[in-house]
């Protein structure tokens, strides 16, 4: 099984392989810039461990463990 | 005369722009979203346009595709595409789709002044070259560059140039420029450019699909054969690939006119804004700090300061009407009317300028978004999202502002649920009855009035709750938001806002609350005979009657309380002038109660918001049906709650 977004701890960095979405939220994350190859860094958990901050294209976001999940990475 | 469209990423400026090229002050804020419908105004002879803040032209969230109708339908003279230049790389992907749509175009890098802080230098030149679109650096809200914006504005209208369309990797142009040489494509609306059409075939755009007439069958086939090519080159769907093209394209232009260096972090204040434990008890330490400041420092001062005031001029009118023989209606209207009546919603002035000037800090500041993030887990769990608690927190100065910035959440349900809980939370009008009550049945008991507030929470989370226990989908669903970077609230802005919100509380006294405390007046002087009688003989208590036995059970059944309730429904200020005018507010013991007095402040909590808040609800939820339940809810709720609080009150004291 490969690796997705919500798997990173504080401070690990990964590459966006894919996103496994229905058309909605795939456009919705790419349109932010999640797009293959693109480097994501997760920066921080909420204080109840979700949701989570992470920045992409130089910008920070915020987004649930549930749509990370659906963020494969490499 | 020729039409500006605004556009630009959520949070970009667009608004603060809007601003300072119209001199007007429409609602700012810094989160992602504040604008959520289109805004019209005037520059230099020129309709100008602000458009909700979108990150892409898709077919799916609303805002966006209001923005594309507007553009497409329309036709602006000029899209001003407003780029946050701390945020090149995605602004231009936004870029690249408006570049498409045959308009001429104007780039506007916006928060310049930030630039250096970032460590970011960027070629204006080289930019506007491999755009082919003029760019104006300003700093809009620091009010720079404006006067070099509006120079260019005018230029280019007058020479209607085109931008340059993005050029994808040749793969994919083969297919666009064979799409485009169809016949089919010629039966496009006219304005519209064929290349941006050819890509949202590729993408099989359902907005755009529905607006075309059917394609022949072997365009279709063709089509089909193209999309099925692609898929299989980049392994990937069309709408996909196009998407990853575009963002390439925006990496290419970024790359070329931007140096970034790395800049050393200072401090930060997400360090404990967001921290995992200190984050909670800080949010609601800054909201306690709000609310002392506001009502307990500055009001508990000057309140009892402007009801001497008051107090004494409505003396002051008698005297000198007696002296000079003035028929007593007069005297009686300014004095007992006006006067009482204004004057007891004036009095508040001074304390809701401190609560919306505290506000307006909380909004500009960036710190809303981060409420958000640290508040959603725990909001979800009540079905709703952490952006359910934007509203909240905005609903304690405005509740029509409150549920006009629910409109960002993603989701129909939550978004629903968040505009019939958001009246919940007292906002500055209620304030007086609460102050009002206070003072007179608990003086020096500080710890009620937060109770008041807690029982508003309770009653979000109860509904909540409840909601969620009824909800037989218990679907999950997005919750993407960006946090913007925390920013000094520009004192312009602050302001602004503030002004407007206090001159819209003291506008309301002098309109709505002057007139309404005249009728009352009147009617509380005479009888149906037109007879100047004792107020217990009047039509209002003869009005009032009608109602009143509903509300005996809770206490407060004498006709003075229900009139006052039923102004309310007007603006909820009206209660408290409606009181003084029929009871007089140093008189409310002869009627109210500690108890009754208890279940009124939580009926007047909890019942249904005033009209100008329900129409706002009605925009929202879009339904006649759905609005006629939540109205519902919210006075059943009250009746309830009001009715609980009285018997609690009633056993235990």
């Amino acid at each position: 099984m490969h690796m997705t977004m919500d798997e990173l701890t504080v401070g690990q960095t990964g590459a966006v392989k894919a996103i496994n979405a229905p058309k909605q939220l795939k456009r919705r994350l790419m349109d932010m810039g999640f797009t293959k190859g693109v480097g994501v860094e997760v920066v921080k958990m909420a204080p109840m461990g979700d949701p989570m901050e992470v920045t992409v294209r130089g910008y920070h976001l915020c987004l649930r463990k549930a749509e990370a999940s659906v963020i494969e990475l490499r | 005369m020729q039409t500006l469209a605004l556009i630009g990423n959520p949070n970009c400026g667009k608004t603060t722009l809007f601003n300072l090229l119209t001199g007007t002050s429409a609602y700012v804020g810094n989160w992602p979203g504040v604008t959520v419908e289109k805004k019209e105004g005037m520059t230099n002879g020129h309709r100008i346009l602000d458009l909700p803040g979108i990150y892409s032209l898709s077919p799916y969230s609303p805002e966006e595709k209001l923005s594309r109708r507007y553009i497409l339908d329309e036709q602006p003279d000029l899209i001003i595409d407003v780029i946050d230049a701390t945020n090149l790389e995605r602004s231009l992907y936004l870029t690249n789709q408006l570049a498409e749509l045959g308009r001429p175009l104007l780039l506007v890098l916006n928060m310049e002044d930030l630039l250096e802080k970032e460590g970011i230098t960027i070629d204006a030149k080289r930019l506007s070259q491999m755009t082919g679109a003029p760019v104006v650096q300003i700093s809009a809200s620091k009010g720079t560059g404006i006067e070099a914006l509006q120079a260019q504005i005018e230029k280019s209208l007058s020479e209607k140039k085109l931008p340059l369309c993005p050029l994808f990797s040749n793969f994919v142009e083969r297919y666009i420029s064979e799409i485009i040489g169809d016949d089919y494509l010629h039966q496009i609306p006219k304005g519209r450019q064929m290349r941006w059409a050819a890509i949202k075939l590729i993408e099989a755009d359902e907005l755009f699909l529905s607006s075309m007439p059917a394609p022949p069958p072997a365009f279709k086939t063709y089509i089909e054969k193209a999309r099925k090519e692609l898929e299989a080159h980049f392994e990937d769907d069309p709408e996909a690939i196009i998407i990853d093209q575009r963002y390439k394209v925006a990496e290419h232009i970024a790359k070329d006119c931007q140096i970034k260096k790395k800049t050393k972090k200072g401090f930060e204040f997400d360090s404990i804004a967001t921290h995992r434990f200190a984050a909670i008890p800080l949010f609601l330490a800054i909201m306690a700090g709000v609310f002392y400041l506001s009502i307990g420092l500055v009001g508990g001062y000057t309140t009892p300061l402007l009801e001497e005031l008051f107090a004494f001029l409505g003396e002051q009118v008698h005297l000198i009407a007696d002296r000079f023989g003035v028929f007593p209606l007069l005297s009686g209207i300014l004095a007992d009317g006006i006067i009482a009546g204004v004057g007891a919603v004036l009095t508040f002035v001074p304390q809701l300028f401190v609560l919306f000037l505290l506000l307006s800090i909380l909004e500009d500041c960036g710190y809303m978004a981060r409420i958000a993030f640290i508040m959603d887990r725990m909001m979800r769990t009540l079905g709703l999202s952490g952006k359910s608690i934007i509203p909240l927190v905005i609903g304690t100065g405005c509740t029509v502002p409150a549920i006009m910035s629910s409109r960002t959440i993603e989701h129909q349900k939550q978004r629903e649920l968040t505009v019939i809980v958001t009246p919940f939370i007292p906002c500055g009008a209620k304030m007086p009855v609460f102050a009002l009550m206070l003072t007179y049945f608990f003086p020096g008991k500080w710890f009620i009035a937060p109770m008041i507030y807690l029982l508003g929470i309770v009653a979000v989370v109860v509904t909540g709750l409840l909601a969620r226990a009824l909800d037989r989908h218990k679907e999950t669903n997005a919750f993407i938001l960006e946090l913007p970077r925390y920013q000094l609230p520009s004192p312009r802005n602050t302001w602004l806002q503030t002004r407007e919100r206090t001159l819209g509380f003291i506008q309301k006294a002098g309109t709505i609350i002057l007139l309404s405390s005249v009728i009352i007046y009147l009617l509380s002087s005479y009888s149906f005979t037109l007879q100047a009688v004792d107020a217990e003989q009047s039509m209002l208590a003869m009005l009032g009657k009608l109602i009143a036995p509903i509300f005996a059970p809770l206490g407060f059944g004498f006709w003075q309380a229900s009139v006052a309730l039923l102004t309310g429904i007007a603006a909820k200020e009206s209660i408290v002038s409606t009181l003084s005018v029929t009871i007089g507010t140093a008189n409310l013991g002869a009627l109210f109660t500690s108890d009754s007095a208890l279940s009124y402040m939580t009926f007047i909590l909890l019942s249904s918001p005033c009209i100008a808040a329900i129409s706002a609800m009605f925009k929202e939820l879009g339904s006649k049906r759905k609005l006629l339940y939540a109205v519902l809810w919210q006075t059943g709720f009250a009746y309830l709650a009001a009715l609980l609080v009285r018997l609690i009150v009633l056993l235990t004291l």
